[in-house]
């Protein structure tokens, strides 16, 4: 141990060094605490919170029940039943879609999955329930939050591009599906 | 001079990617390729087609060859250098070709069945670049309507004529057509019609893209989902091999895999889309005792109770006599084994009979007489090798489709020569049609064959005389037969069948070209009257021309459900022992006890038509009934009703609520085929495995469970762990039933059992196999009413499968076409049909296949129409016999 | 039942042929002539005479442009389209007929007149534009000429500007 150790020991140097961003706090006072449930925080654009079903612009589901976020999820929150769309042979779309949100780790690989772009991270976190069976939602849940989250609607993929023009479309005049 | 060509193939050695191949002279490059482990991508190739080379996604280097060569066209040759993976010029092409294909092939894989399991979709992933070079539209098809089981995407098609090739070259079907020319092509059935056809799935399971799919699992799965399980189809005598594809323990699809099983990856419209049958709604779910005129669902403690404490009561009381069981051949082996075991084991009785009787021991009993055997003497194999194939009263292509499959192999491609004596004419239909590939056919009533099998059989002896060793070790045997042949005039036989000398003379000198020839003997020979005779007198027939003990020759006859031959070879009739022995034969009686520890009663018990006499008289008091609906498949005039009405015990086993089971007093729940385990026995003979593929509906199980808990209540008990361990048994009383080879080795004529016929026992009935039937007088207004299996309908099982009924939902009177216009009846008209036993209505169909004077009925629909038939029983085999009617047919 | 009071033709046809199947094309020929395109009773004749299925006649007719699935007009106006006339005014062609019988491609005029196709290359590429007019060739064609034509074959059912049919030789030496 040298002299200049000796000093800084003496001097409390270490603990100066150690206080030097509470004691600058002390002279120029601001507050850093949030007010939380009356103060919110913004979120980065890139937040993965809830995940949320979306619409085209007209009000359709997007989803259209091809079961890859089902693939894709790590902790199989979710379960999809697919169907063709009553009235529309051909169509395919998800009859019910569940979401187990408790099992969720919001990674987003289910968004990225998506190939018609029909699942949404929102910015939503605060969903402490009382019952963890209200975190087990359903379609319209998801679309509900979908609605809340995301109100700009793309257009229907018809009319994005010519050739997707007949990606997931039904034909017209046909006995329907009835074996179930 | 292709026979003497069958030694060893010539072999060649060729390298592909370095590695050196040795394969038959003639084997294609892709197919060699793929022996070595080389995968070359394809579309339009399949082993089953004829190389069409049309998607040129198989290009490979061949050194010294100019360009690049298609390797499923390309024959190989010595020494020939191939490279596939290791060649950029080749990786180069196959980007370009998938590029292409990529320009007009939408993304939709998301919403694609196939998608997950697509050939396209494997090959872009392994060769394309991520952008095309094109920018033009995708082509677009309008779509319209396709059918009600298989769908079409035109826009996902490929343009590989996998499905068009398939329907024309191995379902001789030819109900896809490839319309339009160029980028524009898609595949449509006829116009803007709706597509009818077999139905066979076979488009869907080749379709190497999504373009053709399945509507009956649309969207309900994605392949990774599903589970597998291999298993064996439920319907009919062929014993296909199919894979029941599940999720969550519901049964989402059926595929079979190119070269496995029996069909080679084949199916029919009941083995494709008649699935849905193990999960109708319908299904009895619970036991149910009857109470009054309801059913009380019961707990199964109870039920067994009942039925246990009603057995030994019974047969306390009367005698263990006082019982007669039946059973269906759609039961497993196991289940059968352990139905016999139990009536002669535990209640002590042979009175059991089981859907064999009804036309398969006819044909069993025939082999078993004359060639010791009662399995095949041949494979499916070597039809599809036969030189000369005698179809008599089969209709094939609706009964056994599968068979009739390897039938028309052996015809279309491998030139064996077909005779048919059959009551179909040829036309070409919606349906294939196994007579428009005859080189030889009789086409005469259903009521008609023996006149014909005689005329052949005269002929075949008349003009090349009977093989030589025969007239030398079987002297009288051949004089007797040829004098009783002789003693039949040309002039009638003529008469009889419609068709002349010549014609005969013709198929006589095909037949004795052959050199290995099998006789196929269908349902309609086996279940009409006189069909053990003619079974007997075809067996006559190789046996003179020498041909009976000859590799790859043999009579077949065609069993009409699952696992008939099974219940045969299990002993579930009265006067067999498991394993085919008769019961009056003392020693195999005495083997199978000692096996048991049981004793095994002696008297035969009679079979099913006894049972019925018996039960009016009251000495039976008591029915189990497992699966089979008598009530529902015999005619009336065998006084069936009568008979279940004086029953103090009527216990169902079934699936469903049968006609019979609402006449139960207890009715139990089982399993179906797809919810046990188990083996089938089919048709040639081959014990295949059946797998589980979904647990039991409701309180079902398996039958010999029911059997094993009624022996313990009954207090004998017969216990078993499981299904493996009845099947230890039964290996052990019946060491010759050694299952799951991937193939048969057909078994071999006994030459004691032979000897012994040719030398003495054929005479025993040889005055009335030669004899011909007494002419039916010949109404002109009268129609013969045919009752016969459609190919979409399996016995009463399949009507409640969905995918079936969408097809084939009601039964109609089907005529030909020239038939109804002489009557003035025209498609959908209502018709009255009538004859001394009755009148019922029934809805006409036209079909050109249909001889004049007769009319054709599915068995299926036959509620009314069973009011109509004639009813005999065989004195032989005590089959009976009610598929014909005679009715005058009146327009409404 | 259109062959049915053509009994001689098509036995005459079906004995050309060794294999029967191979009659498929002249029937349909033989059928589109009677009625003016091949119908759908017409091709289920065909398959039951030939032993085919009715989807295989349907894919030979969809095959060849030449047969007409859809009933056609009096006039079929067959324009050619291939490279020669395209370069020298196709385009133009079938414009002007849209302007003065307006009809696009694989339209019939209202009146059951005429009705447009657009055909591959009809080998006159020395004097496009051209079109055939049923068996007749117009060559070299003006708007005026079309006017001309349209009013001649309204008219008389015929026009003198025709120029053809050049096909066999027998035609070309009357």
């Amino acid at each position: 141990m040298n002299v200049k150790e000796w000093i800084k020991t003496l001097t409390f140097y270490e603990i100066l060094l150690g206080m030097k961003a509470t004691l600058s706090h002390l002279l120029k006072y601001r507050p850093i605490t949030m007010q939380y449930p009356h103060e919110k925080k913004s979120l980065p654009s890139n937040y993965r919170g809830m995940l949320a079903l979306l619409r085209y612009d007209d009000g359709t589901e997007k989803c259209v029940g091809c079961d890859l976020c089902e693939a894709a999820c790590p902790s199989r929150v979710i379960r999809v039943v697919s169907a063709e769309v009553p009235g529309e042979p051909t169509k395919r779309y998800s009859k019910e879609y569940y979401m187990d949100m408790t099992r969720c780790l919001f990674c987003g690989l289910c968004v990225k999955a998506c190939p018609v772009d029909a699942l949404g991270m929102t910015q939503e976190f605060e969903w402490a329930v009382y019952d963890k069976r209200q975190l087990h939602l359903n379609k319209e849940q998801l679309l509900a939050i979908g609605d809340r989250a995301y109100p700009v609607r793309e257009k229907r993929l018809e009319f994005q591009h010519p050739n997707v023009a007949y990606f997931n479309v039904g034909f017209k005049n046909i006995p329907e599906k009835d074996i179930q | 001079m292709a026979t003497t060509q069958e030694t060893k193939p010539d072999l060649v050695t060729l390298t592909i990617d370095g590695k050196s191949a040795r394969v038959p002279k003639g084997t294609l490059v892709i197919e060699a390729a793929r022996q070595v482990g080389v995968m070359v991508p394809h579309f339009c190739y399949h082993p089953k087609l004829t190389p069409d080379a049309n998607c040129r996604m198989c290009l490979v280097e061949i050194e010294k060859m100019p360009r690049l060569q298609t390797s499923c066209s390309t024959p190989v040759a010595e020494g020939m250098v191939v490279k596939s993976a290791k060649s950029d010029q080749v990786e180069a092409a196959r980007k370009s070709v998938l590029d292409f294909i990529l320009a007009n092939h939408p993304l939709d894989c998301p919403v694609c069945d196939q998608g997950g399991r697509c050939d396209l979709q494997d090959f872009s992933h392994e060769y394309t670049a991520t952008k095309s070079q094109f920018q033009e539209l995708k082509r677009v098809f309008q779509k319209e309507y396709f059918s009600p089981l298989i769908e079409t995407q035109m826009n996902r098609c490929v343009q590989c004529l996998r499905c068009v090739r398939y329907c024309d070259q191995v379902m001789d079907v030819k109900a896809l057509a490839p319309v339009g020319r160029g980028t524009l092509t898609e595949i449509k059935a006829f116009g803007t019609h709706e597509l009818d056809c077999e139905f066979c799935g076979g488009c869907v399971q080749i379709c190497p893209v999504g373009a053709i799919t399945s509507r009956m699992s649309m969207y309900e799965f994605r392949p990774w989902m599903l589970k597998r399980a291999d298993s064996i189809c439920g319907y009919c005598g062929d014993g296909c091999q199919i894979t029941y594809q599940t999720k969550n323990n519901s049964l989402i699809e059926v595929s079979s895999t190119h070269g496995s099983g029996r069909n080679n990856g084949d199916l029919c419209a009941r083995g494709y889309f008649g699935y849905h049958v193990s999960e109708h709604p319908e299904r009895i779910q619970t036991p149910l005792i009857r109470q009054g005129e309801t059913f009380q669902p019961a707990i199964w403690e109870e039920a067994l109770e009942q039925v246990g404490q009603t057995l030994l009561a019974i047969k306390q009381q009367h005698g263990p006599d006082a019982i007669a069981g039946l059973i269906t051949g759609r039961c497993t082996n196991e289940d059968l084994y352990v139905f016999q075991k139990f009536m002669r084991g535990v209640v002590g009785t042979n009175q059991i009979d089981s859907s064999v009787r009804y036309g398969h021991l006819n044909g069993v009993r025939a082999l078993q007489r004359v060639q010791g055997t009662h399995r095949w003497t041949v494979s499916f194999d070597d039809i599809v090798e036969a030189d000369v194939l005698l179809l008599v009263g089969t209709n094939v292509t609706e009964t056994n489709p599968i068979t009739g499959l390897k039938i028309k192999e052996a015809v279309k491609r491998k030139g064996a020569k077909l005779i048919t004596i059959e009551a179909l004419q040829p036309a070409v239909g919606t349906i294939s049609n196994i007579v428009n590939l005859a080189h030889h056919h009789f086409g005469v009533r259903a009521d008609g064959f023996q006149g014909a099998v005689l005329a052949l059989m005269k002929s075949v002896l008349e003009t090349r005389g009977m093989a030589e060793d025969v007239k030398a070790s079987a002297t009288a045997y051949g004089n007797d037969l040829m004098a009783q042949l002789s003693g039949l005039a040309w002039s009638r036989l003529e008469n009889r069948t419609g068709y002349s000398l010549s014609d005969y003379g013709h198929a006589a000198s095909t037949f004795c070209q052959g050199k290995k020839v099998v006789i196929l003997v269908g349902q309609d020979v086996l279940r009409a009257s006189g069909g053990y005779g003619m079974t007997m007198n075809l067996l006559d027939l190789l046996l003179l021309t020498g041909k009976l003990s000859n590799p790859g020759c043999g009579v077949a006859p065609l069993a009409e459900e699952n696992n008939d031959q099974g219940a045969f070879e299990m002993g579930a009739v009265s006067d067999v022992l498991p394993g085919g022995f008769s019961i009056d034969h003392a020693e195999s009686r005495t083997a199978v006890s000692k096996h048991w520890g049981r004793s095994i009663p002696d008297s035969s018990g009679g079979a099913l038509p006894q049972f019925l006499e018996r039960m009016q008289s009251g000495a039976i008091k008591a029915l189990l009934v497992v699966g089979e609906n008598p009530l529902g498949s015999l005619p009336p005039v065998s006084g069936i009703e009568q008979a279940l009405e004086g029953l103090q015990l009527l216990v169902c086993q079934e699936l469903f609520m049968t006609e019979t089971a609402r006449k139960a007093h207890v009715v139990l729940p089982v399993c179906s085929s797809a919810e046990k385990e188990g083996t089938f026995t089919n048709t040639e003979g081959h014990v295949q495995a059946v797998r589980k593929a979904v647990e039991p509906v409701g309180d079902g199980r398996p039958d010999w469970e029911i059997f094993s808990a009624l022996s313990i209540i009954m207090g004998d008990s017969m216990e078993y762990g499981d299904v493996k361990e009845i099947g230890k048994e039964i290996r052990n009383v019946l060491p010759g039933i050694r299952p799951l080879g991937p193939t048969p080795i057909p078994s071999k004529p006994d030459a004691m059992v032979v000897c012994g016929y040719v030398g003495g026992e054929y005479r025993r009935d040889l005055d009335s196999r030669y004899r011909l039937i007494d002419e039916q007088p010949d109404f002109s207004d009268e129609l013969l009413v045919s009752l016969r299996q459609s190919l979409f309908h399996s016995g009463k099982f399949s009507l409640k499968a969905d995918g079936l009924l969408k097809v084939e939902s009601e039964g109609k009177l089907y005529v030909h076409p020239d038939e109804a216009a002489r009557r003035n009846i025209g498609e959908g008209d209502q018709v009255d049909l009538c004859n001394d036993r009755g009148t019922i209505r029934a809805k006409v169909g036209l079909r050109e296949r249909i001889p004049m004077g007769m009319a054709v009925f599915p068995e299926h629909f036959d509620q009314e129409m069973r009011g109509l038939l004639s009813y005999a029983v065989d004195p032989e085999t005590q089959v009976p016999y009610y598929k014909l009617a005679q009715a005058r047919i009146v327009k409404v | 039942m259109i062959f049915e009071q053509l009994q001689n033709e098509v036995t005459a046809i079906l004995a050309r042929y060794p294999v029967k199947r191979s009659a498929l094309l002249p029937l349909l020929n033989l059928a589109q002539a009677r009625e003016g395109y091949v119908s759908e009773p017409a091709m289920r004749e065909i398959a039951k005479l030939l032993d085919l299925t009715p989807p295989q006649v349907f894919e030979t007719v969809t095959f060849y442009t030449m047969f007409n699935l859809k009933p056609i007009g009096t006039f079929h106006l067959q324009i050619c389209k291939s490279l020669m006339c395209a370069l020298v005014g196709s385009d133009d062609l079938v414009a002007w007929i849209k302007n003065q019988l307006d009809i696009g491609p694989g339209q019939t005029t209202s009146d059951n007149m005429f009705t447009l196709s657009v055909v591959e290359c009809l080998g006159s590429c020395g004097t496009g534009p051209m079109m055939q007019v049923n068996d007749d060739y117009y060559e070299q064609l003006t708007e005026e000429k079309l006017k001309r034509i349209f009013d001649d074959l309204r008219r008389d059912g015929t026009c003198s500007l025709k120029s053809g049919p050049f096909m066999y030789p027998e035609s070309a030496a009357k």
